[in-house]
C-alpha cells in the first residue's frame, strides 16, 4: 500500500518540504504546487481510502444555551477523548513537552475513579471527609441540604 | 486546625452532593456516591489549577483579581463566556444600586 508505507517514512509532514529548493518558494502562506502535489498524493484523505475524515468533538454545554454551531458529521470520524479511559490512570510517555499540572490532576482523578470502580453503596471518599465537614462552610438552603451525605 | 485541605474538600463534597441532587431531580437520573465523589475531587483540583491555566499568573501585573480575570477563565467557549459575562454585568449593576442606596 503506497499510503501506509509512505506515511511511516514521512511521519513528520514538513520534513520533506524542509529542503532548500522549497524554502526559496516559501513566501506564501499556502502550499506551493509541489507541496500541494505531495500533500495530495501522501496525506490527503480521499473518498476511495476507506477511512473517515478525523474531526475533534465540539464544545457543548448541557446546562447552557449553546452558541457554537455543531456541524453535521455524517462521514467523519469523531476523535474520542474517553474511549481509552482505562489507559489514563498513569502518565503517558512524553517527547519534548512534559505533562502539565492540570494533566497530572487528570491522571490522579482517573486513578481515584479506577479505585472506586469496584465499590458498591458506601463511598470511602465521603466517609473520610465527613468528620471534617463544618456546616458553616457550606452555603446551601437548609431544605436542600443533603441528609444522606451527613450520615454516610 | 481552623482550615485544612480536608475541611475544604468536605465542604466542596457536601456542596457538590447538593448540586447533584438538583440535577437528579431535574434530569431524572441518579448519581452514585462514587460519581459524586469523583465530581467533588475534580472540582477541588480544578480550583487549584484554574488560575494557572488561565495565564493569569504570568500576564497580569495587578495583585487584585477582578471580574475580567474571571471572564478569561471562560474564554474557550463563547456560550460559557456569554453566561459569565451576563452574570458579571448583573453583579456590577446590583453593586451600583447598592451604592446608590447608601
Amino acid at each position: 500500500e503506497r499510503r501506509s508505507s509512505s506515511l511511516q517514512h514521512k511521519s513528520a509532514p514538513f520534513s520533506c518540504a524542509a529542503g532548500q529548493k522549497q524554502n526559496s518558494s516559501r513566501e506564501n502562506w499556502s502550499l506551493s504546487p509541489e507541496e500541494y502535489e505531495t500533500w495530495d498524493r501522501l496525506y490527503r484523505i480521499k473518498e476511495g481510502d476507506g477511512i473517515k475524515e478525523p474531526v475533534l468533538p465540539q464544545t457543548r454545554f448541557a446546562t447552557l444555551e449553546n452558541l457554537e454551531e455543531i456541524p453535521g458529521q455524517g462521514a467523519a470520524r469523531q476523535l474520542s477523548l474517553c474511549e481509552w479511559s482505562l489507559w489514563q490512570s498513569r502518565p503517558f510517555p512524553t517527547a519534548l513537552v512534559g505533562h502539565s499540572e492540570p494533566c497530572h490532576h487528570f491522571i490522579r482523578v482517573m486513578e481515584m475513579m479506577e479505585q472506586m470502580r469496584q465499590q458498591q453503596g458506601d463511598c470511602s471518599y465521603g466517609q473520610q471527609l465527613q468528620p471534617h465537614l463544618r456546616l458553616e462552610d457550606v452555603n446551601i438552603p437548609r431544605k436542600k441540604r443533603r441528609l444522606h451525605t451527613a450520615n454516610s | 486546625p481552623p482550615w485544612s485541605l480536608q475541611r475544604l474538600k468536605a465542604a466542596v463534597h457536601y456542596t457538590v452532593g447538593c448540586l447533584c441532587q438538583e440535577v437528579e431531580e431535574d434530569k431524572d437520573v441518579q448519581f452514585s456516591k462514587q460519581s459524586i465523589a469523583a465530581i467533588s475531587e475534580i472540582t477541588f483540583r480544578q480550583c487549584g489549577t484554574a488560575w494557572v491555566t488561565s495565564g493569569y499568573l504570568g500576564h497580569a501585573k495587578r495583585s487584585t483579581i477582578n471580574t475580567e480575570d474571571v471572564k478569561l477563565l471562560a474564554r474557550r467557549s463563547s456560550s460559557l463566556l456569554k453566561y459569565i459575562t451576563q452574570k458579571s454585568d448583573e453583579l456590577a449593576s446590583s453593586n451600583m444600586e447598592q451604592k446608590e442606596k447608601k
